[in-house]
């Protein structure tokens, strides 16, 4: 085996943005990179892919200028043969021009797509493929989802054109950055098989830059003969700009997943409900029911009691936030009913009740997208400033359950617009933790978040759990929730047709 | 890590705005020194008083919008939580009366109201005069500050940061002024600011230049402090700007303009080379903060 080693700097003229030594890049095998959002994953593979923009940035690679790394051997080799998966498809997507046509354009232009997008939409090539490949793309059309495997598919073709010239020499540097994040754990396996299934076809270098750490038990449970052949590696932070590239020890994820279960509260903390939330309710002209089991046949309330968490499933765009956010009186539902603290909350409810009793001292909610949630421009002190609970003296013991003492000396004067994305996401979710409400809810906590993070937090919230706070989770980590709860405190929601 | 700090000179280089605050500084000291070198010391006065009064009134204008922009916007927020009340509907509708009357008319007419005021000897000092101009004006100026923060409040409000903060119990009060308004629109309301400024600027200068030229009975330069406007309008000025056409056609009479035209070339030349510096920097500034 093969492997090169990259030294990476970028720069503005103000400041480093990321620097790091021995960044491998195996050939004919598959890298799995992971580390905390904003640690640089996308900028080091897009440095090394030649796509950074030198009008901006000073970018050297083994101490040579940019314009000689992109015109070395190796980078000009690789990449005709390969293809960059961006991360936003939206982006990636030119949209004055029909798909049909992009997925054809240059050098695409080598095959046929048609076998990969029955495969990777498990649908026959029929008007609903049609219709999708003859359109403009617009940020609602085609669904996130459909325009990821649309990346996807422009990817596997360069694959499979691979694979037919049948020349073993060609140098290959495929990058999927976040490739499965708009797919659910169904589109995410077939992506899976398919990447692995062309693999032992024709062995070629892919780096696979993701937050998704179920791909680990996915592969282990269904290529185990191909791991020899795939590494998982991940990010650190060494300083505030340097990062390293160290082996992720896929042993340790199973183990850990395979040992941790919450157990159930019993002794210190009394069973009483915190939310009653009726199994039916409708919002947006749409009629939603939540039920006990997978299969939808047995419709229940949402319960939870205090000291326990209740798990809350459903595909992507059913309405898993939304039920949050009519909990918490920012939707106001058609119909819905509800306790919470012992009094009853209903559409007739003026969202005036939830500010006055609600907000901040009944129950918090921390929220998907840090970045959207945060005030980027305050700093980290002073997100903390407008909280009902005054924490003047507390600041440290609360930032230091998720943040190292010498990095919140390094950060608590820091706008938080400067933070990596798996900072911004653990000081999101301790702005809500400080509040200590009786409920908290819970919208994809590990979002960008490295797995030391991932273990940290989850610690943290079954703390919280043992403490007496009721937990409503929602999140798309199903491997990890149904590891760590019981089944009879996973609850279902679907659409009623 | 830092990669080592810019020179004052790259400073300037890359961003637009300081280049051109330079360059507005320097070539008013150059006039200021030539001037006081070539212009009769009556003159010099005039033109002295006439640049500070005009500056001065423009900041006065730049505070009062900001004061006035934001208590607006803060009323029709906390109104406009019940868009059917009468409230919202009164202050929508008058704000709306003085978006409908172009910028110069109103200020023509409210300095109608000045003057007859002080004619009838209601306003002698002009520690209330300025005030008073500066307000007037700010009333036809202040709807573009209003739109821009209403527009601010409304995107942060479409994001999770607005729900966000709310479900964690932070005063909304803190929400709009603090984080919205404050943090996270500071610049945008400085760069409409800098706007402000050089549109007061030009309305006092055009409605002065009017009321001087007589197209008003009831207002006069005897009644109102003298401004760049105004002085533009005298006679001398006029001359002296017709000189700069006689130029045009008699190049070798070029040098007496830096001589014996110089109140009424220079008076020109601050109005247009002020107005035109404005306009850069709040490019600049925009430019700089990717606004």
């Amino acid at each position: 085996m093969n492997v090169h080693k990259f030294s990476v700097n970028v720069a503005t003229p103000d400041r480093t943005i990321v620097s790091i030594k021995d960044y491998p890049v195996y050939d004919n095998h598959i890298t799995f990179l992971f580390g905390e959002s904003g640690i640089g994953k996308s900028l080091i593979s897009k440095a090394l892919y030649g796509l950074l923009d030198t009008s901006e940035l000073t970018v050297t690679i083994n101490d040579i200028p940019y314009a000689d790394h992109l015109k070395s051997k190796w980078l000009t080799d690789s990449r005709a043969n390969s293809f960059f998966v961006f991360q936003e498809p939206s982006s990636h997507l030119n949209p004055l021009m029909k798909i049909s046509e992009q997925l054809n354009e240059g050098s695409l232009d080598c095959g046929n797509e048609r076998d990969i997008l029955e495969y990777l939409w498990q649908h026959s090539y029929d008007d609903t493929l049609d219709t999708i490949l003859d359109v403009y793309p617009k940020p609602y059309r085609p669904s996130g989802g459909e325009k990821q495997r649309i990346l996807l598919t422009m990817a596997f073709k360069k694959i499979q054109a691979l694979i037919d010239q049948n020349d073993r020499d060609l140098s290959t540097y495929f990058v999927f950055d976040e490739p499965t994040g708009s797919l659910d754990n169904r589109y995410r396996n077939l992506f899976l098989r398919l990447l692995l299934d062309r693999y032992c076809k024709r062995q070629f270098t892919a780096v696979i830059i993701t937050h998704d750490y179920s791909i680990i038990s996915e592969i282990y449970n269904q290529y185990k003969s191909l791991v020899p052949y795939i590494h998982f590696k991940e990010l650190s932070r060494v300083d505030t700009t340097e990062v390293r590239v160290d082996d992720f020890s896929a042993d340790d994820y199973l183990s850990w997943l395979h040992s941790s279960r919450w157990s159930t509260v019993h002794s210190n903390v009394q069973k009483k409900p915190v939310l009653e939330f009726g199994a039916d309710f409708s919002i947006f002209s749409r009629n939603l029911r939540i039920y006990q089991d997978k299969e939808h046949t047995q419709p229940s309330p949402l319960i939870i009691d205090k000291g326990s968490i209740v798990y809350l499933k459903a595909p992507s765009g059913v309405g898993k936030t939304t039920i949050a956010k009519i909990i918490l009186g920012i939707y106001k539902a058609d119909s819905f009913s509800m306790m919470l603290c012992e009094k009853k909350y209903s559409q007739n409810t003026h969202q005036s009740v939830w500010a006055k009793r609600v907000w901040g001292k009944q129950a918090g909610m921390v929220f998907q997208h840090a970045d959207e949630s945060l005030d980027l421009q305050a700093t980290v002190k002073e997100t903390f400033d407008g909280l009902s609970t005054r924490m003047k003296n507390d600041l440290d013991t609360l930032l230091g359950q998720l943040f190292a003492p010498r990095t919140i000396e390094a950060i608590r004067h820091k706008k938080t617009a400067l933070l990596s994305g798996g900072q911004k996401q653990r000081l999101n979710l301790l702005r809500t933790l400080a509040l200590k409400t009786d409920l908290v809810i819970f919208d994809e906590p590990l979002n960008g978040l490295d797995f030391a993070n991932v273990k940290k937090v989850l610690e943290l919230l079954n703390q919280l759990r043992m403490n007496g706070t009721a937990i409503l989770m929602i999140s798309h980590n199903e491997e990890i929730f149904e590891a760590l709860i019981d089944e009879e405190n996973i609850l279902y929601l679907a659409e009623v047709t | 890590m830092k990669t080592g700090k810019r020179s004052f000179f790259q400073t300037l280089l890359n961003e637009k705005d300081k280049r051109w605050a330079l360059i507005w500084l320097v070539i008013m000291i150059v006039v200021a020194i030539w001037n006081y070198l070539f212009l009769n010391k009556p003159a010099l006065q005039k033109v002295i008083t006439g640049f500070i009064n005009t500056f001065t009134i423009a900041t006065l204008v730049v505070i009062f919008t900001l004061m006035l922009g934001w208590g607006f916007t803060l009323l029709l927020h906390y109104l406009g939580k019940n868009k059917g009340k009468t409230g919202y509907m009164a202050i929508m509708f008058i704000l709306n009366l003085l978006r409908s009357i172009p910028q110069i008319i109103g200020v023509l007419l409210t300095y109608i109201a000045i003057a007859s005021l002080i004619t009838s000897g209601a306003i002698t000092s002009s520690l209330f005069l300025f005030p008073l101009m500066a307000f007037s004006m700010s009333l036809f100026i202040v709807n573009e500050l209003i739109d821009l923060m209403r527009d601010r409040i409304d995107h942060f409000r479409k994001l999770d940061f607005y729900n966000a903060m709310q479900v964690c119990g932070i005063a909304e009060h803190r929400i709009i002024n603090f984080d919205i308004l404050w943090k996270n629109s500071r610049i945008h309301i400085f760069n409409k600011l800098i706007s402000v400024f050089g549109s007061a600027i030009f309305l006092q200068c055009s409605v002065d230049f009017i009321i001087s030229v007589g197209l008003s009975t009831q207002v006069n330069a005897v009644t109102l402090p003298v401004t760049l406007g105004s002085l533009l309008a005298k006679i001398d000025s006029k001359q002296d700007i017709l000189a700069i056409g006689n130029t045009l056609t008699n190049p070798s009479y070029l040098p007496n303009l830096f001589f014996g035209h110089l109140l009424g070339v220079t008076v020109a030349f601050l109005i247009v080379f002020s107005l035109m510096c404005i306009y850069h920097i709040a490019n600049g500034y925009a430019e700089r903060h990717k606004l």
